[in-house]
């Protein structure tokens, strides 16, 4: 009877204090969705894929969204004609990298605030780097599902070249697929490309302002409600580990270096619970297991978890994916294990 | 006459806000009641408040909605969006969380927790350490974290040997102690109540311990002394009295 209580004590104690900030990020998200437009954004992204993947992970800094809710960003942003660098780097650092997650990973562990620096610093890395390796693909199409690929370009069986001569308009639309291998080469946002851009752009940006505030209300809803359950599952099996599994047990996979890492990457993936509100689940974890596996937990699971693979098949195929996933997991795990070697 | 259709589109809407108007009014429920000191570090109880107000606030505005859409006849807005539950099954979960936590009074932690997570005086590695140190002239004002975290920097229990005390906590009886030890316990709380620690002191008693039952708050005044105690040699409290008090408002220390 006790044990119950302690369950639902730490239950609503987890839900109590993540939200607010799932109502932020929830609110962020809407307003990003109503208000902005991502074109003008792209059309200031420079060319270097390093650079791109960069500014790409930094973006997360204007679009504070989970990582519920930046797949339909990045879609729309490889649509409109974002290199795979930075569509692949807002992907993975977005969710991690933004001051609503900065705030609420500082709320919950502000006693010790190296992770928090290395939760954006390893975020940042991992997104460059798998960011620089996408780009290598001059045509990313063959790993986007099939109706994001034909949104992109209408440029099939030409060469790009020839299209550009052919349209100079359309620039917009053909930089996702092969500009970064040719430098020098000029990323155009205006004229007839906005055109085709209009059928895959943000639809909500044309409506006057009363109708997008009603919108706005409607989207917090439809997240709210979608995050919330998640939320609540996630909560709800934080707490029953937490009082369940012997703390014996606990101790001795969270004290290892590299099972720490592995059993919180698991969790991770499992739980997928949002970036804004992981690192109060994490913290239930902070007495028992090592820095480096929370922060393993911290970095890996906003970038892919099991919530989001089906967000992200609405994007990428299948392989996409699995790579997205293997070398997001490698870097996680090599950067959070010398954490723990080295650093704590 | 509504199509089916439509009647459980407009069912979903009811629910959706009937979720969110639940949690508002939860949120504030816990910060009215006082029970918010149980669940949250008192620095962020503000965040759950605004939460609730905003909460209630954008239930309320879509209750007009709702209310309105199910007087008229107009279609319902149709917004496309990806779904990771089933369509209601989101709001029912949180409507059933939110319903059940509002007949739920969440207790602070007590002795059976404190001894699932092993009550020491000293922080171990994995814990989060505290920065703030507050060093007091008057050893009698130290409260029974004070006393940890000085000993957590100064481990030697000689070096407190004679000095008065007076700390507040609740009563675990431990094992590992003899009849007439009690551990005087608290929990200490960072951010909310999945990540309190206890930390405790034991307590040497004139008399056995079945005198003062497991979990009852007491404060303790006394001396420090040194002995070895459940085979180390460690900081206990020779008490002079014990008095009863109520649960603090805010059972945690921070």
């Amino acid at each position: 009877m006790v044990q119950w209580n302690s369950v639902l004590t730490l239950f609503f104690s987890l839900l109590v204090e993540a939200m607010p900030f799932l109502l932020l990020g929830v609110l962020f998200s809407s307003v990003l969705l109503m208000f902005v437009d991502e074109r003008r954004l792209i059309a200031a992204v420079p060319k270097n894929a390093l650079l791109a993947a960069l500014l790409g992970s930094s973006i997360g800094f204007l679009f504070p969204v989970c990582e519920c809710g930046n797949v339909p960003v990045a879609r729309r942003l490889l649509v409109q004609g974002a290199s795979p660098a930075m569509a692949i780097g807002y992907l993975l650092a977005a969710p991690t990298v933004n001051p609503i997650v900065f705030w609420a990973t500082w709320t919950a562990f502000r006693d010790q605030p190296e992770l928090v620096f290395l939760r954006v610093g390893f975020s940042l890395l991992i997104a460059v780097i798998v960011g620089c390796v996408f780009s290598t693909q001059a045509d990313l199409r063959p790993l986007l599902q099939p109706a994001v690929a034909r949104a992109m370009p209408a440029i099939r069986g030409q060469t790009p070249t020839q299209n550009r001569a052919d349209n100079p308009g359309a620039d917009l639309l053909q930089s996702g697929t092969f500009m970064l291998g040719k430098a020098g080469a000029p990323l155009r946002l205006d004229g007839g490309g906005m055109q085709a851009a209009a059928l895959v752009s943000n639809p909500m940006l044309a409506k006057p302002l009363p109708e997008k505030l009603r919108l706005m209300l409607d989207n917090m809803m439809q997240e709210l409600r979608e995050l919330g359950g998640i939320l609540i599952l996630g909560a709800a099996i934080a707490s029953v580990l937490q009082v369940a599994i012997p703390r014996e047990a606990v101790l001795s996979l969270g004290q290892g270096q590299i099972t720490s890492i592995l059993a919180m990457m698991v969790l991770a993936w499992v739980v997928s619970i949002c970036s804004t509100v992981d690192s109060f689940f994490a913290l239930s974890f902070a007495s028992t297991f090592t820095s480096g596996s929370l922060l393993a937990f911290l970095v890996f699971g906003p970038m892919i978890d099991l919530k989001n693979i089906a967000l992200l098949l609405s994007v990428f195929k299948g392989r996409a994916i699995a790579y997205i996933f293997i070398l997001a997991a490698q870097l996680t795990f090599v950067l959070t294990l010398l954490v723990n070697l080295y650093v704590s | 006459m509504p199509s089916p259709r439509s009647t459980s589109a407009l069912r979903l809407l009811w629910l959706d806000v009937l979720a969110i108007l639940a949690w508002g009014v939860l949120l504030l429920r816990f910060w009215l009641t006082g029970r918010i000191n149980v669940l949250l570090h008192p620095d962020y109880v503000w965040l759950a408040i605004a939460a609730g107000i905003a909460l209630v606030g954008l239930g309320g505005v879509k209750l007009m909605d709702v209310v309105q859409l199910t007087r008229s006849r107009q279609p319902l807005p149709q917004v496309l969006h990806i779904n990771f539950f089933p369509p209601g099954w989101g709001s029912a979960l949180m409507l059933a969380v939110a319903i059940f936590g509002l007949q739920f009074t969440p207790r602070a932690f007590a002795s059976q927790v404190a001894l699932e997570r092993g009550v020491t005086d000293t922080l171990t590695m994995t814990r989060s350490q505290p920065q703030s140190f507050r060093a007091n002239v008057r050893t009698e004002d130290k409260s029974l974290v004070d006393w940890v975290r000085t000993l957590n920097v100064y481990p030697e229990p000689d070096a407190y040997t004679g000095q008065a005390a007076k700390i507040e906590g609740f009563a675990i009886h431990t094992a590992k102690l003899p009849d007439n030890y009690l551990t005087l316990a608290r929990f200490v709380i960072t951010c909310c109540a999945a990540d309190t620690y206890p930390v405790g002191l034991p307590i040497k008693l004139a008399t056995s311990r079945t005198v003062y039952p497991q979990d009852q708050w007491f404060r303790v005044e006394g001396t420090m002394i040194t002995e070895t105690v459940g085979g180390m040699r460690q900081l206990v409290v020779q008490s002079k009295s014990l008095t009863k008090i109520s649960e603090p408002k805010n059972p945690y220390d921070s």
